[in-house]
């Protein structure tokens, strides 16, 4: 600490009239510390000289005999706004004019000369240097010493203030007019009276000293004092002191605890002020000047000697705080903590790892209290020292990231700001603050992330709403700021990285399932064992595929918050803040994914070789913020990337063994499936049992289809085709494999089939490479299928949409309060369900259900067991194969890590709703026709007067498909094309270029007819 | 074939507590999941006639509702031609699995006693219920003779 904290504060002003201050500003700095950083001293300095000039002019010095012509106090300055005033400051320090002394002025100098470069650049000192915090009264005094030492030749300052540490008030008075006025600023007589006035109002009179920490009963009565007096200096200062650094921060704002409340804090705080009221000001002054000492240092040996003498109590608790937090070098400062012993219970109680804990010691309804203080119109001063006082804080703690400081602390402070931020509508805060808390935020641990994400979950669940979109606000800003490079830029990611904390506090603030129903990989692979085992004999299954079941995430894409919280976003059936408002649509249209998808892949690439991967950001990981359709893009990319790299190896390899025999089915660059329409499943399965069983690797590459007997290059409408008529032969319950529920038409796995497992695979193939390939299904199946997919396990969630009245009756029962349960319900462990023939079957959930009646102590059990039986158990042989089929085409593609089971169904099935208008909006036209044409004009009036089922029909008649498209009808991007002129053709289309062919009839009403018969006459010949 | 617990107790004891107005309780000795009963209105005009209902019961009953069917015909606004009636105690939104049968048929009595023409299946009727009770009454006692079955002798 050589630069010394300054600790000879005392107040300047006296000497400040002097003609000579800044000359004299810039000697002290030519003669400061080691020649250290003078520039910078000298503009604080300077700056701090203005400052003086701008209170003085805008507030006056206090003296109503003043007769300074540049005071406000003598009436003799006209009224001004404050850009005047500033002007007019600036003119004044030029002019080297007269400055009054004055009680209000000297505060007001104290606060304002904390100029930001040198708060910032001693709070870095202090925290880096841990022995600085020894604290004893002694070692702060000759650290003062010392420190005063360096900064000016002045040794009556440095007298000043080694006295003013041992006997505190008023002493400083004793120095009386120190030469070199702003470097050795002397404590002017004013000071004595300001110490008294503090002393003697109170409680929490935080004024002239350097304020520690602030409580929200402090900073009212500081405020009402501010209010009486008409001047916010006070309040100013105590704000400045306190929200710019991490130390003190983390010590405000704590709640305390019921029982200690009587007498503790007012005990603890009021020794605290009063102890060294005189001398700060002159340390903020020194510090000024000195740039970038270390504040933090002198003000822990106050505190701590106040802290020794005053509150043996909280003397007695510390310990216990240390030993729960030893992660900072600055900790040691915690002994100046002398709040409540409220720290003291929680470690007790607490013995775990606090970073599990969703506790927090912030005093929200203190903190909301005094938040409309802050922001009072009235002090704006103190508004705007507010606001950049948490700048510096946040810069700061962006600045500390790699030395890890005491992350703890760093939470506190950044819960209160958030919360001040989340709680204010005032503007300046919000677009100057909440970015900096954005960075530091991010900056922060994982560890640290996660502890923040708890304690919002768990205390501000009411301010996650504002919390998300004031983060959406802000990356929308910056995307419209800056279209070209929205992956570059580090400010949209540091608040993608927040709004992942939100994320999962929003997760966690919700209601979860408990125990996860997530299926883990050992209980995966033992179903897939004892389905091998006891169904279908290994020989039979022509699906073997004795790769990895289950999908393997890639080890970087983990996501070390979730892992940190134990928790997953599929835990949670019905998230506080919906989970579509993360997504961020003006981010994920200037995304471009391409660019973002290689940066995830040199991520992927990076952990294969091992190396860090802090360089490479994608936003991939973050999915939480793309849109679905955004998602899709990357899909799509990978899928394609795989297909190519497919392609090309297979071409190499063809070129390899050009010449010799054999160019079987597996040297195709892509997937070929033959197939005739009478056998369309059963030559399927034939030909995909072919390349699974040889090379599932094949099942990547692009499926081409071809009808046998037709003419027909695949450019995706063949397969399109395929797919259709596939799953529409499939899903028929007439073929026995799914079974249609009556109650919400979803279809479901026939519990007891006719086929065996193949068929079931080889529907999961088909979805799989419809995803792969991007083609929509027309499949409804219940959700839980796609959660079971994505290895969670159906449990009674699942069962409101799988059948809702089954869902409500186990409801009805488990709430069920009655303590005749057993006759009310005649319940037993055994159920009945009716098969695919319509018999009743009976199965026992336990062994001997049939004895067993259902009552209040076992009620929970049944309806679990119950749930699981239908939703696991009675299916799991065929859903395993149905995944197996699925994981064979997907296994490698990052869809587990984008797609959330809701998004999943609506890459399969498209989202259910049509809005044509949306559709009239994206489509374009081409051989002669504009939206202007009459023809076109009449096309939509028709088609917006259909019925919702013609609808379905005409897209299905020009896109292949009766589902929307993820993202909506807008990205089907429809070409309507003038086909001749007037004739008695029938529209056709390109379903794979969804392209709609109309001739220019004459009439709407000839349209309207030619078009409706076209749509309902179209299966099997409509499609080209 | 046998039947849930429930069912079967709740059978035998509709079966020994006679009620008035519902006789003649049989299971289907093929699927005990249908049952079959007589219902003996107190209320003009159907108290000069009595009236045969199927219920079926779903396998998973008591967690479903069962459905109600009259086999015979009624000149009445909450029963449709087919048969079919809209009785909220069953309804998938309102059931509850505690609801007995009893309950059930209670409330269906109470219904064919007095009708709900708020929430008709046959508008017409309710119409003429409302507009002209006069008229209803008449052609639902005519109805009644017409196609109901005979009362059971006490």
């Amino acid at each position: 600490m050589s630069g010394g904290s300054g600790e000879e504060r005392e107040q300047p002003r006296q000497t400040s009239p002097l003609p000579g201050v800044s000359s004299s500003a810039s000697t002290s700095a030519s003669t400061g510390p080691g020649g250290r950083a003078t520039p910078e001293m000298k503009r604080s300095a300077v700056r701090s000289l203005i400052q003086r000039y701008f209170h003085q002019l805008q507030s006056g010095c206090g003296n109503a005999a003043c007769t300074n012509d540049n005071c406000a106090s003598s009436g003799k300055v006209a009224p001004m706004t404050p850009n005047e005033v500033a002007a007019r400051a600036l003119q004044l320090f030029s002019q080297d004019a007269q400055l009054c002394e004055s009680l209000g002025q000297a505060e007001a100098e104290a606060s304002h000369s904390v100029a930001p470069v040198s708060v910032i650049s001693t709070l870095d000192i202090d925290m880096l240097s841990p022995n600085d915090s020894s604290s004893s009264s002694n070692s702060s005094s000759s650290s003062s010493n010392s420190s005063t030492s360096t900064i000016t030749s002045a040794s009556t300052t440095t007298t000043t203030s080694t006295q003013s540490q041992s006997v505190p008030a008023p002493k400083s008075v004793s120095v009386p007019g120190p030469s070199a006025s702003s470097s050795a600023r002397a404590t002017p007589p004013a000071a004595a009276p300001i110490t008294s006035s503090a002393s003697s109002s109170g409680a929490c009179t935080t004024n002239l000293s350097e304020v520690k920490s602030l409580e929200a009963s402090c900073l009212i009565s500081l405020y009402e004092e501010c209010v009486k007096k008409d001047s916010y200096d006070k309040l100013y200062q105590a704000v400045g002191d306190v929200f710019s650094c991490v130390e003190r921060l983390s010590r405000s704002f704590v709640r305390t605890p019921d029982t200690e409340e009587e007498e503790e804090p007012p005990a603890a705080s009021q020794p605290l002020f009063p102890a060294k009221p005189a001398e700060p000001l002159n340390k903020e002054q020194l510090r000024t000047l000195e740039g970038e000492h270390d504040k933090d240092e002198d003000s822990t040996q106050q505190a701590g000697a106040v802290a020794n003498t005053d509150t043996a109590a909280a003397a007695a608790v510390e310990p216990d705080l240390e030993n729960d937090d030893d992660a900072g070098p600055e900790d040691v400062d915690d002994e100046d903590v002398p709040m409540e012993p409220a720290p003291k219970c929680e470690s007790k109680a607490e013995p775990l790892d606090p970073s599990m804990s969703s506790d927090t010691l912030v005093d929200f309804d203190g903190l909301r209290r005094v938040q409309r203080l802050l922001f009072a119109s009235k002090s704006r001063t103190v508004t705007d020292k507010l606001t950049s006082s948490v700048i510096q804080l946040a810069d700061w703690i962006h600045y500390m990231r790699r030395y890890t400081p005491d992350w703890e602390k760093v939470v506190h402070c950044l819960v209160i700001c958030f919360d001040l931020a989340t709680n204010t509508n005032n503007m300046d805060y919000l677009d100057r603050v909440l970015p900096k808390l954005c960075l530091a935020a991010a900056s922060m641990s994982v560890k640290a992330q996660a502890r923040l994400a708890r304690i919002w979950a768990a205390h501000c669940s009411d301010q996650l709403q504002t919390l998300v979109s004031s983060c959406q606000q802000q990356i929308t800003l910056q995307v419209l700021l800056d279209e070209e490079s929205v992956r570059e830029n580090e400010h949209i990611k540091c608040v993608t990285k927040v709004l992942k904390i939100v994320f999962y506090a929003n997760i966690l603030a919700s209601e979860l399932e408990r125990p996860s129903c997530r299926v883990s990989a050992d209980e995966l692979a033992e179903s897939a064992a004892s389905t091998s085992a006891d169904g279908v004999p290994p020989e039979e299954d022509l699906f073997l595929y004795n790769q990895v079941m289950h999908p393997h995430m890639p080890k970087f894409a983990e996501d070390q918050m979730e892992k940190a919280l134990k928790v997953s976003a599929i835990d949670c059936r019905k998230p506080l803040v919906p989970l579509e408002e993360f997504y961020n649509e003006a981010l994920s249209e200037n995304i471009q994914m391409h660019h973002d998808y290689l940066s995830y892949k040199s991520l992927a690439m990076e952990s294969e070789v091992g190396s860090s991967h802090s360089t490479y950001f994608s936003f991939m990981l973050y999915a939480f913020i793309l849109t679905p359709a955004t998602k899709v893009d990357a899909l799509y990319y990978d899928s394609r990337m795989r297909m190519y790299s497919e392609r090309y190896s297979t071409l190499y390899s063809i070129i390899n063994n050009f010449g010799q025999d054999g160019q079987d089915a597996q040297h195709r660059p892509d997937l070929k499936l033959t197939v005739r329409r009478d056998q369309l499943i059963n030559d399927a399965l034939v030909g995909l049992e072919l390349v699974a069983m040889s090379n599932p690797k094949d099942l990547k590459k692009q499926l081409v289809v071809e009808f046998v007997g037709e003419q027909g290059i695949d450019e995706g409408g063949v397969s399109k085709e395929f797919f259709q008529l596939i799953v529409e032969e499939i899903f028929n319950p007439a073929f026995g494999m799914f079974v249609q529920q009556e109650e919400t038409n979803n279809m479901w796995f026939n519990a007891t089939p006719f086929e065996n497992g193949a068929q079931f695979t080889l529907i999961g193939i088909i979805i799989g490479l419809a995803i792969y390939n991007n083609v929509i299904l027309a499949v409804n199946f219940p959700m839980v299928v796609y959660r079971k997919l994505l290895g969670y396990r159906g449990t009674f969630c699942d069962l409101r949409d799988y059948s809702p009245t089954l869902y409500t009756s186990l409801k009805s029962m488990l709430d069920f309060e009655g303590q005749n349960m057993e006759e009310a319900f005649d319940q037993t462990f055994k159920i009945s369900y009716s098969n695919v023939f319509g018999e009743m079957v009976e199965h026992e959930l336990v062994p001997q259900g049939q004895e067993v009646l259902v009552g209040q102590h076992n009620k929970q059990l049944f309806v679990d067991l119950y749930a699981d039986f239908l939703l696991n158990k009675n299916i799991q042989q065929q859903f395993n194969s149905f995944r197996k089929g699925f994981e064979m085409v997907t296994d490698e593609s990052p869809l587990k890590l984008l797609f959330r089971p809701e998004e999943i169904e609506m890459l399969v099935c498209g989202s259910r709703e049509f809005d044509f208008v949306e559709l009239e909006h994206s489509t374009e036209y081409d051989s002669g026709y504009t939206e202007e044409t009459q023809i076109i004009q009449d096309f939509w009036k028709i088609v917006h007067a259909m019925p919702n089922e013609s609808k379905r029909k005409l897209l299905e008649f020009t896109t292949g498909s009766a589902r929307v498209p993820v993202g909506g009808l807008k990205c089907l991007r429809l070409l309507i094309t003038r086909h001749g002129p007037d004739s008695d053709r029938l529209p056709t289309s390109h379903t794979c270029f969804n392209v709609l062919l109309l001739p220019e009839y004459s009439s709407k009403e000839k349209l309207e007819e030619r078009l409706l018969k076209a749509i309902n006459y179209s299966k099997g010949f409509g499609m080209l | 074939m046998t039947a849930p617990r429930r069912l079967r107790k709740e059978l035998g004891d509709l079966q020994d507590n006679t009620l008035k107005s519902f006789r003649d309780i049989k299971a289907d000795d093929e699927n005990l999941l249908r049952w079959t009963g007589l219902i003996v209105p107190d209320n003009p005009p159907y108290n000069k006639g009595a009236f045969r209902i199927e219920i079926n019961f779903p396998a998973e009953y008591p967690f479903k509702p069962p459905k109600i069917n009259f086999k015979t015909r009624i000149y009445h606004p909450n029963i449709d031609e087919k048969g079919q009636v809209c009785l909220p105690i069953i309804s998938t939104e309102n059931w509850k699995p505690a609801t007995r049968t009893e309950q059930v048929v209670q409330a269906l009595i109470a219904l064919i006693n007095d009708p709900e023409p708020e929430h008709p299946l046959r508008a017409e009727l309710a119409e003429e219920f409302l507009k002209d009770r006069k008229k209803f009454v008449k052609n639902a006692e005519d109805y009644t003779k017409k196609h109901s079955e005979k009362r059971p002798a006490d």
